[in-house]
Parts: C-alpha cells; sequence; structure tokens
C-alpha cells in the first residue's frame, strides 16, 4: 500500500505543476492583457459583427450600422425622416429628372482622393451592373446618370418616382478603385468620419478628426457582454439585452446607462389566406388579446412604446390619429363567437429562437388563453423561421422592421402587386382600396385603413437603450439603433492617456 | 491500407453527397438570401443560371465535386471570402482550443480516475466521483459565464472572451477540458477497477512485482482501450467544433463558423464546414486505431 501512496503522491505533484505552469501563463499573460486595456481605443462590445462592409452589398443591420459610419451617400434623413443632403442637394429637374449638385465642404475619400460627380456615377452604374446585389432591384428605375460637371449629375428615371431622392443612400465609392474590382467588403474606403484600419478578429476603425481609434468585437452572448464591459474589456454596449441585465447595469455605480424612445417596428404577422385569420373579427380578438401595455412594463427595456403602424408619430408620414386596441379578453372572446369560432381558437404561432423572441412568446400564449386563444409556439432557426415566413407557411409570425425612413413600406408590405416573391406583403393581404390610397400616397389614410383591418397586429417599438463606463462621453443611443455616435464619441481615459 | 484508404474515400463521398442532398432539402434558397425580397423574378431566374442552381441536383453535385477536386471550395454567399481563406483562420482556431482542452482533460481526469480506482469506496472515491459526476453535470453555456465571472470579472485574471491573448484560450479550453475530466475520470476508474480484479494482476503481483509496475504497466494498459476510444470519441467531437463554447467565448472556430453559416444559408460554407468536420473525425478514427494497436498488441488490422 506504501507503494499505491507514492503512486498517488507523484501523480497529484505532477498535476499540481501543470496547474501551477497553467496560472503562471495565465498571470503572464494578463498583465499583457492589462495593457491592451490601458491603450487608448474605445472598445464596443457588438451583438453580431457585420458580415460585408460594401455598401452595396451590405444588408444585414451591424453593417449597415458601420457603413454610415465609413461611407456618406448623397442623401439622409433628418428627425422627422424626411430626406437631407448629405453630400448633395437636389432639384427636380422635371417628373423623370433630378439634379443632384454635391456640397462644396465634403470630405476627401479615406484614401486622400477627392470625390467628385464621377465617383457619384460610378457607385450607382455599378450598383446597377451587379447582379448578386440585394439593392440593385431599388434602382431598376434609372434610366441613365450623367455627369454635368465634377459637381453635378443628372439622374433620368423610367417613370416617376417622387420619393427617389430618399433612395440615394448607398456609400459613395472612389471611381478608379471601383474600376479595379477593389475588395470594398473587407477593406472599405469611403470618406465617412471613421476609416478602416483593420479587420482580423475584431473590426478596428480610426476617425478622421482626431485619430481616435475604435474597435468592434462581436459578442453574440448577452451576459458575456455584460461581464465585458463590468471587465473593462468592452468600453461600450448597445441594445440586444434582456431588460433585466440592463436593470442590472442600472445598479452598478461604475456604469452608465442611456436609454431613448426607439423607431423599430414589432408586430405579430397574419397570414391572411388563412380560412380563420380571414375573418376581421378574428383579427380584432387577438389585437384586443395581447395586454402590450403590460409586456412593456415588465419585459422590455425603458422608454418602450405601444405601436400603431410600422412609421412611428414623429415620422412626417406617421399617423397620432391611430388609437391602440385595448386589452380586453372579453370582447377578445365574444368577438370570436361572433365570428362562430368554436373556442379554444387553435393558432400556431411561429418565431425565432432568440431567448427574448420566445419570452415574448410564451407571454403571448398565456395572455391568448385568457381570451380563448391556444396558441401553439414554434421555435425555429432563423433562416427556417423566415423561409416559412416569406413561403406564407404560417398562421402568426412575430417579426420587427428595423430602421425603415420611407413610407413605400406601406406598399410593400400590404400592397396587393407585392406578394412574395415580387415583395414584402408576407401576409399576401390584398385590399382594392388600400391598394388606392396607396397609389394616391395618402399615407394617413392609408395606415387608418391597415389599422382598422389588421393585417397585422402591431405591437411596439422598443426602447434603445446603450451602457458605457464612466469614461465614455458623447454617446447617445438611436431611435433606430445605429451608432452614428461613435463619430463623436470621447473617453476621459483616452484623453488622460493623451494628456500623459 | 488500400482497404482503409477506400473505406476513407468512401466516407467522406458519402458524407459530401448527402450533406449535399440534405442542404437541398433545406427550407431556404442562397439566390433569395442574396437578392433579398425586392429582386424581380426575372434577376432570380438569372442569378439562379449564373450559379448553375437551375440544373439538375445531380450535375449540381457533379460540378461541385468536379471543383472540389481542383480545391475549390468557392466563396462565401454573405461576406464573398474564399471559403478556403475562411477554414485556413478558422480550423486552427479550433484545433489549438481542442488540443488544450483535451490535455486538460487527460491530465485531470486519467490520475484523479486512477486515484478513485485506487482508493475504491474510501470517502476520496466518493469526493473524486461527486466532483465528476458535478463537472459533467454542468452545461458549458452554465460553466463558462461562471469562470469568466470569478477569474476575469471578480480576480481579473483572465479575459471574459475573444482571441487578443495568449490567455483568452485559458477559459474555453477549462470548460471543455472540465467536461472531458469528468468523463475520463468515471471511464479511468470503472476500466481500471475491472483491470485490477483481473487473474494477470493477482498473477503479477504474486510473481513479487511492485505495485507500481502492476498498476501502471498491466493494470493500466489493460484499461487504455476504453479510455482511447472515449478520448477518439471526444477529439472529434473538439474538432467538430464546440459552438456553445466557442459562441460564449467569442472564439472564431469552425463550429461557430459552421453554424452561422447553416443559420444565414450559406451553403457553400457549410459544406465545406462539414467536409472539414468529417474529415476529422475520420482522421481520428484512423489515430484511434492505431493507438489500439499500441495500448494492446492483441488487436490487429485486417491485414495482419
Amino acid at each position: 500500500m506504501c507503494n499505491i501512496e507514492n503512486i498517488i503522491d507523484s501523480m497529484l505533484k505532477k498535476i499540481l505543476l501543470i496547474l501551477c505552469v497553467l496560472l503562471l501563463v495565465a498571470c503572464e499573460d494578463t498583465s499583457s492583457e492589462t495593457s491592451v486595456l490601458e491603450t487608448s481605443e474605445i472598445h464596443f462590445a457588438i451583438a453580431q459583427a457585420p458580415l460585408n462592409l460594401d455598401p452595396r452589398y451590405a444588408t444585414d443591420a451591424a453593417s449597415e450600422r458601420v457603413n454610415r459610419l465609413i461611407y456618406q451617400p448623397l442623401v439622409d434623413f433628418d428627425t422627422a425622416s424626411k430626406p437631407a443632403p448629405i453630400l448633395a442637394s437636389w432639384q427636380v429637374v422635371n417628373n423623370n429628372n433630378y439634379r443632384f449638385t454635391l456640397i462644396k465642404n465634403r470630405a476627401l475619400f479615406h484614401n486622400q482622393t477627392p470625390l467628385t460627380a464621377a465617383d457619384v456615377k460610378a457607385t450607382y452604374d455599378s450598383l446597377l451592373q451587379l447582379k448578386d446585389s440585394p439593392h440593385t432591384a431599388e434602382f431598376a428605375n434609372i434610366e441613365s446618370i450623367q455627369v454635368e460637371d465634377e459637381n453635378t449629375i443628372l439622374f433620368s428615371l423610367k417613370k416617376v418616382d417622387t420619393n427617389f431622392p430618399a433612395k440615394l443612400i448607398i456609400g459613395i465609392l472612389p471611381k478608379d478603385l471601383i474600376q479595379q474590382g477593389h475588395d470594398f467588403s473587407h477593406h472599405p474606403v469611403g470618406n465617412g468620419p471613421l476609416k478602416f484600419v483593420s479587420w482580423q478578429n475584431k473590426l478596428i476603425l480610426q476617425r478622421i478628426k482626431d485619430r481616435q481609434i475604435i474597435s468592434l468585437q462581436e459578442a453574440k452572448d448577452p451576459t458575456v457582454r455584460v461581464l465585458k464591459l463590468l471587465r473593462g474589456e468592452a468600453d461600450l454596449i448597445q441594445g440586444d439585452l434582456p431588460p433585466e441585465l440592463v436593470k442590472y447595469l442600472e445598479s452598478k455605480p461604475e456604469i452608465s446607462v442611456k436609454t431613448s424612445v426607439g423607431a423599430n417596428f414589432s408586430y405579430l404577422g397574419l397570414n391572411m389566406q388563412d380560412p380563420l385569420l380571414k375573418n376581421l373579427k378574428v383579427r380584432q380578438a387577438l389585437a384586443h388579446a395581447i395586454d402590450r401595455q403590460a409586456i412593456i412594463d415588465k419585459v422590455m427595456v425603458k422608454n418602450s412604446r405601444i405601436a400603431g403602424a410600422i412609421l412611428p408619430p414623429e415620422h412626417w408620414a406617421g399617423n397620432v390619429d391611430l388609437k391602440p386596441y385595448d386589452y380586453n379578453p372579453m370582447l377578445a372572446k365574444k368577438l370570436l363567437l361572433e365570428a362562430g369560432v368554436k373556442l379554444p381558437l387553435k393558432l400556431v404561432y411561429k418565431t425565432s429562437t432568440d431567448a427574448q423572441r420566445v419570452r415574448f412568446a410564451t407571454i403571448l400564449q398565456a395572455q391568448m388563453a385568457v381570451a380563448g386563444i391556444a396558441l401553439g409556439i414554434r421555435s425555429l432557426d432563423w433562416g427556417t423561421f423566415f423561409e416559412d415566413v416569406k413561403q406564407g407557411n404560417f398562421q402568426l409570425f412575430g417579426l420587427t422592421w428595423v430602421g425603415i425612413k420611407t413610407p413605400e413600406i406601406y406598399a410593400k408590405a400590404f400592397g396587393s402587386q407585392s406578394l412574395p416573391p415580387n415583395g414584402f406583403n408576407r401576409g399576401r393581404y390584398a385590399d382594392a382600396e388600400l391598394d388606392k390610397l396607396l397609389a394616391n400616397e395618402d399615407w394617413q389614410a392609408a395606415t387608418a385603413r391597415i389599422h382598422a383591418q389588421l393585417p397585422y397586429i402591431p405591437l411596439w417599438y422598443e426602447g434603445q437603450f446603450a451602457a458605457f463606463n464612466k469614461d465614455i462621453n458623447n454617446y447617445s443611443p438611436k431611435p433606430d439603433g445605429d451608432w452614428d455616435d461613435l463619430a463623436i464619441i470621447t473617453s476621459s481615459a483616452t484623453i488622460s492617456n493623451h494628456a500623459h | 491500407m488500400v482497404k482503409r484508404i477506400v473505406s476513407f474515400c468512401i466516407v467522406i463521398f458519402g458524407v459530401l453527397l448527402l450533406t449535399f442532398l440534405l442542404i437541398h432539402l433545406v427550407p431556404g434558397d442562397p439566390v433569395e438570401v442574396m437578392l433579398g425580397e425586392s429582386a424581380s423574378t426575372a434577376d432570380r431566374m438569372q442569378l439562379r443560371e449564373d450559379l448553375g442552381l437551375n440544373q439538375p441536383l445531380y450535375q449540381q453535385f457533379g460540378s461541385y465535386i468536379a471543383k472540389l477536386a481542383h480545391g475549390d471550395l468557392g466563396q462565401s454567399i454573405h461576406t464573398k471570402i474564399p471559403i478556403i481563406e475562411l477554414i485556413k483562420t478558422r480550423y486552427p482556431a479550433t484545433l489549438k482550443l481542442a488540443a488544450l482542452s483535451l490535455i486538460i482533460g487527460l491530465v485531470i481526469g486519467i490520475p484523479l480516475g486512477i486515484y478513485a480506482a485506487l482508493k475504491a469506496n474510501h470517502w476520496q472515491d466518493f469526493v473524486v466521483t461527486i466532483i465528476s459526476v458535478r463537472f459533467s453535470a454542468m452545461p458549458a453555456f452554465w460553466l463558462g459565464p461562471m469562470l469568466m465571472l470569478v477569474f476575469a470579472v471578480w480576480l481579473g485574471w483572465l479575459p471574459v472572451s475573444g482571441m487578443e491573448s495568449n490567455s483568452s484560450i485559458i477559459l474555453p479550453a477549462v470548460t471543455l477540458g472540465f467536461g472531458l475530466s469528468a468523463i475520463l475520470t468515471r471511464m479511468t476508474r470503472t476500466s481500471l477497477l475491472e483491470a485490477l480484479n483481473e487473474d494477470f494482476i493477482r498473477t503479477a503481483r504474486a510473481k513479487g512485482l511492485s505495485e507500481k509496475t502492476v498498476i501502471i504497466r498491466h493494470a493500466l494498459r489493460a484499461a487504455l482501450l476504453p479510455i482511447i476510444t472515449i478520448v477518439g470519441l471526444q477529439t472529434g467531437s473538439l474538432l467538430a467544433g464546440t459552438v456553445i463554447t466557442e459562441t460564449i467565448f467569442s472564439w472564431d472556430g469552425i463550429g461557430r463558423l459552421l453554424v452561422e453559416s447553416i443559420e444565414k444559408r450559406d451553403y457553400p460554407v457549410t459544406q465545406a464546414c462539414v467536409l472539414v468536420v468529417a474529415l476529422s473525425y475520420v482522421l481520428v478514427n484512423l489515430c484511434t486505431d492505431i493507438l489500439y494497436r499500441f495500448a494492446d498488441p492483441r488487436v490487429k488490422f485486417s491485414h495482419d
């Protein structure tokens, strides 16, 4: 037995030695980690890394948010979401022609070449020629693009489009690099306030005006993003956290949390070809069976608000007169009985696997049960879920419209000409009366009609928030979740480092 | 050896065929992913033709295999990065993490298993058993954040996540290694206990061999086969990428790439990842077979 004890002792000593070595390696490296943390970068931990930094291809929210900082478009939107000049002002020459004049004090491209009308033409010409860009179809109405002089460019359209300037929101690329087939997707060159530095495990950008380095690193898990912020590995996080984590951060003295109202519209999509959901009373019952305010109060971040339409009331085409459907499960039950539905009404709700979406689904299930609706939940991976939505393979689904700025969305989402695959009318809603209103661009009447007919159930505009350490200044979350304030954000830690 | 190579090729071909067919059965379409919902039907058809997606499945599979034979894995639909570049950056990260996790698992699991076997039915054995059961019951999505909280946030010794510094690998490797060590502890204990009750151990002791020699050269060697099997299987899983751990720790490995590609219907990336994973499994199995031979000379390859 003595031998066995010796063997065990020897083994334990070896394990102890190995663990000590591991610990030493860890401690040694921690010092280098600390030194990394002490550099002047501002670290932004994001839930989803950008996929493609070429504005002609980017569609995911992260890429579009970064591209707004790297590139500049001809046009952007003001606080009321009206198109406003960024690189160019415009005049309507006639119904089919728009002349854009570049502003005088425009920034150079990051490769130090000037931005001219030729670059604008090259950008949109290349976009029209691409066969695999999701944005090309948006510009199919362009007949020709003419450079009139270095600062002036004329867009001729095939048919009248009064909203055309609002479409020119693609970042402008340098003509010579387009011709060389430059890889903008991974080495973007624009003339925005931030320039691209590198992109390995994290995306590193540098602000032009003061050379401030800003790094964006993906941390998918919400808890991990919070831990990174607390550890000091991240200076800033924004959005995509469950409300309990936001509340937890609010309780931390070393962390600041800023919230703002949101403009991204969450809704319950309905399949209008479903025999049950065709009935308006059933749709009204669903609208009355949801206690939106309770959900907002209990499981959403501050500044979330009940929605009436895709565009919020402060939008120039928003409708302030839409009254939300009040929570009234008894009325909902009555409407179902009037519709001749046998209770409980069995419906299937499809959603993604996102934890917060599944949580909403279970709450809706519980609330609807009171109104006599038995809601079955199908939580599917994003690809399968979205494909089902596009194919019309659903009864109910939950989605959010992100970053919608123009009222044309109503025609795309509810116009009878926009049934998939020709548009976003995923609920397969067809209403001649609404089509007329949309064609006349009578947005107030159109949104009122949609609100009354309920081809979808409006839910809420989720509030936006950002959490950052106390050193961070000049950063506020935007209603659509954009990261525009990275152009002005400062860190007092950085300033003190520079001073030293 | 020839037989083995032939079976290797058949397995890989089967995996390629199955993956190809399954991907085409899953709802979703690369053209829809690329062009979005606003593209015209004509544009969709044109792109479908350009990508060869309008061809019959067998033709598509044939051209995929032909490209593969030339080392062309294609490019990502979303990022437009050549897939070979993605694999080159992601797979080494997975290899590194798998190797360290395996080392941690082996270093902790086997000695603890031996210790538990030698102290069978004593309090030490119960303690080891309780610890190993605890570790095997801890899912990575819980253990990972707990380790982060303690070692990164409270103690400040290690980074929370990412891949910037060498120490970034420790927490994900420990998360995986602890789970592996728990399995190995229990397997080693059981195998060694069985071996210690065999007649040849009694004979060895009767010959007057030292206890150390009896345990290490005779009992442990006899107990190695099931341990090697488990290590082989676990190594295969580690090389296939450990999605949850890689996601929690922002570790850019092959598992995360595979899952992301499935979510985004980035079919070429999915196919390439599955190919790499299949190759890893086949190679690990081959290595396991060879190790069997070293562990027990009675095990013979078929041609022997």
